[in-house]
């Protein structure tokens, strides 16, 4: 019994870990129909950004947050304003522009890395809190309090500002929330800006706890995609949701099964739900069909 | 238009990992090319960059006294990241660069890959630091292998299990609770597989074997399956990533077995950083020999360190470089006696090589056996002790005693 409650602690903090990093991703495809394959390096993005102001102020690696968010912000708008924007009628061009991206991104920090591995240090990421039989690592409970706390507020501002509702209305339908007044180009460009910084606050919550390489953004975004699927095509509850359910599968699979199979289980979980509904399990249905629709 | 602007952005991206390899200085026509297929961009990119210093300081020695054949030597990179570029890399080092043979790598996948396009072009691959066992029982007839290979760290690793950890925790081999853990490619699951079929030969209790992916984002799976059972020994075999991820886990999770031995990394200024010496007190490592063990049984590693810190005006990164300049020179030793650099005569050459163990700057000797592997180049077993790596076995080569094997 005591293993099973660890493994469920551990596979919920795993969850925080992917709905973090699937929060920005999914509402970057929600509201502009964008496979952003370059999410995963917006992350890594985030994590070297955390490790140089770390180094060059001495401070807790998790102040970096103020410099970081807002500098992939910028980032994200420009990518949506100099790259994505004037691919808007071509969505498989705007795909391999992400990876595009992707390649760009990952060679330039190894460029400058040298393709050293480095790590952020924290007095937090060596601190483990008992309770009973179950052990929790504070830097992850910090990622999981964060990633409620990002899809909370992410709602609430979808929810209750004009600004969220234009955002909503955009997803929707793009022709008609022009009709109505919507600055669509504003839209895309501060949903794909708030997208990437929130992948910047992703990298700087998850930096503690992982060795630094060019390529770790790839680690995260399969399983990324896997959670913005399962948990439903653009809906903030629905990457969390599915977050939770990731971090869980891949935990029991590991554990009970085998550490070398868990993503066969994670994988033939997701064929499965994708067979029953495609949508996602908390996604609109049709939602699906929206993403592919032609959104000029 | 837009086209054209994303298609120049894909072109800039793919080309800078290509550029990496593309720089190379101009060349007399009767030098020697060698060309060398590391990883010099991707996340091994530093291992790969450390070793082939390596090689250039070998060169550097053997040019300075007049070169091989009577001609300098020189080496040519080319960068590979998988198979599928390793194959790449030797087409273009041969066909492009017209070098001579080729040398190499710090992964297994390209070692394999690469030697197999360098026999389709009749040319030596020689290997100095890649270590699954199967690269030498493919019975490829242009290569040879200078280095340890993965059973000699798996060898290692036991011999260590029985004269270090053993006594230390006061425990009979047979009374020996070790749970192996290792990464799932060629590198770790070969490693594991070796290390299994001795320690079950000596008696040790196996309570279980753990295999993770180097990629994976969370290994609290691995680390909780191997607490449940209370291992006197924790046996891991992975990369430097995996390892560091393991490790801050371990801790997360307070698993505190008797010992901890990490086989082929761990031992350098990454694994440092990502736990701090407090972490990592006592953990033993089979690796490489280090340029500073002691000279009399590695008699010019002192040298070697000496000329590294002038060229590199720092100290070596890790300790695979060394063993690539030792591999380097016992290839251009071979090369010399056989007056050719073709591939028959030099393995033919190197195959008659007969040097007792303390030969080099590594502590090797050289004698290959009919596969090809140098049966006298062996690792060490080192432990961090105070934010440091020192070599504890063999003894001969040990600098300080080993301390407390115990983690806080």
């Amino acid at each position: 019994m005591a293993d099973l409650l660890q493994i469920l602690v551990v596979g919920v903090l795993l969850g925080g870990t992917y709905a973090v990093v699937s929060v920005g991703l999914n509402l970057i495809f929600g509201v502009i129909r964008v496979v952003n394959f370059a999410q995963g390096e917006f992350v890594m993005l985030g994590m070297y950004g955390t490790f140089a102001a770390s180094v060059a102020t001495g401070l807790d690696p998790y102040w970096a947050a103020i410099v970081v968010v807002p500098a992939l912000f910028v980032l994200g708008a420009l990518v949506q304003h100099l790259l994505l924007r004037h691919l808007q009628a071509e969505p498989a061009m705007q795909i391999f522009a992400t990876f595009g991206l992707l390649l760009l991104l990952q060679n330039v920090v190894l460029a400058i890395s040298r393709g050293t591995a480095y790590s952020v240090t924290t007095p937090v990421s060596q601190i483990s809190v008992g309770l009973g039989p179950v052990q929790i690592g504070l830097s992850r409970l910090i990622v999981l309090i964060a990633a409620l706390l990002v899809a909370g507020v992410l709602w609430l501002w979808l929810q209750r500002t004009m600004l969220g509702r234009a955002v909503r209305a955009v997803a929707q339908d793009r022709r008609a929330a022009t009709l109505m007044g919507v600055d669509t180009g504003r839209v895309y460009v501060l949903t794909f800006g708030i997208g990437a910084a929130l992948a910047g606050l992703a990298g700087c919550l998850l930096a503690p706890l992982y060795t630094l390489s060019p390529q770790i953004g790839t680690n995260f975004i399969l399983p990324a995609f896997a959670v913005v699927v399962l948990g439903g095509l653009g809906s903030v509850g629905g990457a969390t949701a599915g977050g939770f359910i990731v971090g869980l599968t891949e935990s029991l699979a590991g554990y009970y099964i085998d550490p070398a199979l868990k993503h066969a289980v994670l994988f033939a979980v997701f064929i499965a739900v994708l067979v029953i509904r495609p949508s996602g399990l908390f996604g609109q249905v049709g939602a699906e069909e929206v993403g592919l629709r032609e959104q000029a | 238009m837009v086209s054209r602007r994303i298609l120049a952005c894909l072109a800039a991206a793919l080309t800078v990992p290509i550029a990496v390899g593309a720089a190379r200085p101009a060349f007399a026509q009767n030098t020697l090319k060698i060309g060398v297929v590391n990883p010099y961009s991707g996340p091994l990119a530093l291992y790969g960059e450390e070793m082939t210093r390596g090689f250039d300081l070998a060169i550097d020695r053997v040019n300075a006294a007049g070169g091989v054949m009577g001609r300098q030597v020189q080496a040519i990179r080319g960068s590979a990241t998988n198979p599928q570029e390793a194959i790449a890399a030797a087409e273009q080092l041969i066909g492009r660069d017209k070098v001579e043979l080729l040398v190499g790598t710090y992964v297994t996948a390209l070692s394999n890959a690469a030697s197999e396009a360098a026999l389709g072009s009749g040319k030596l691959f020689w290997e100095t630091n890649a270590l699954a066992r199967d690269l030498t029982e493919r019975g490829l007839p242009n290569f040879a292998r200078s280095g340890p290979s993965g059973d000699t760290f798996a060898q290692r690793s036991v011999e260590g299990v029985m004269k270090l950890v053993a006594p230390s925790l006061g425990k009979a081999p047979a009374a020996l609770r070790v749970w192996l853990e290792h990464e799932d490619s060629a590198f770790g699951t070969s490693i594991m597989k070796e290390q299994e079929r001795l320690l079950r030969a000596a008696g040790v209790t196996q309570l279980g074997i753990g295999s993770h992916s180097a990629r994976a984002v969370d290994l609290s799976d691995s680390i909780l399956r191997a607490k449940n059972f209370a291992p006197d020994l924790w046996l891991s075999t992975a990369y430097v990533v995996d390892h560091n991820l393991l490790l801050r886990t371990a801790r997360e999770q307070s698993f505190r077995p008797g010992a901890i031995m990490l086989t082929g990394t761990g031992d350098t200024f990454e694994t440092l950083d990502a736990l701090g010496k407090e972490s990592l007190e006592g953990v033993l490592l089979v690796s490489y020999p280090r340029p500073d063990v002691g000279e009399a049984y590695a008699p010019g590693a002192a040298g070697f360190l000496a000329a590294y810190r002038a060229k590199y005006n720092r100290d070596p990164i890790a300790p695979q470089s060394m063993n690539a300049y030792v591999g380097m020179r016992i290839l251009l030793e071979a090369i010399e006696a056989a007056k050719s650099t073709e591939y028959e005569k030099v393995i033919a050459a190197a195959a008659l090589m007969d040097k007792p163990f303390g030969a080099y700057e590594t502590g090797y000797g050289v004698k290959f056996d009919k596969t090809m592997q140098n049966v006298r180049a062996l690792p060490l077993i080192a432990q961090w002790q105070d934010g440091r790596v020192r070599a504890v076995y063999p003894p001969e080569a040990a600098g300080s005693p080993m301390s407390a094997l115990a983690r806080k």
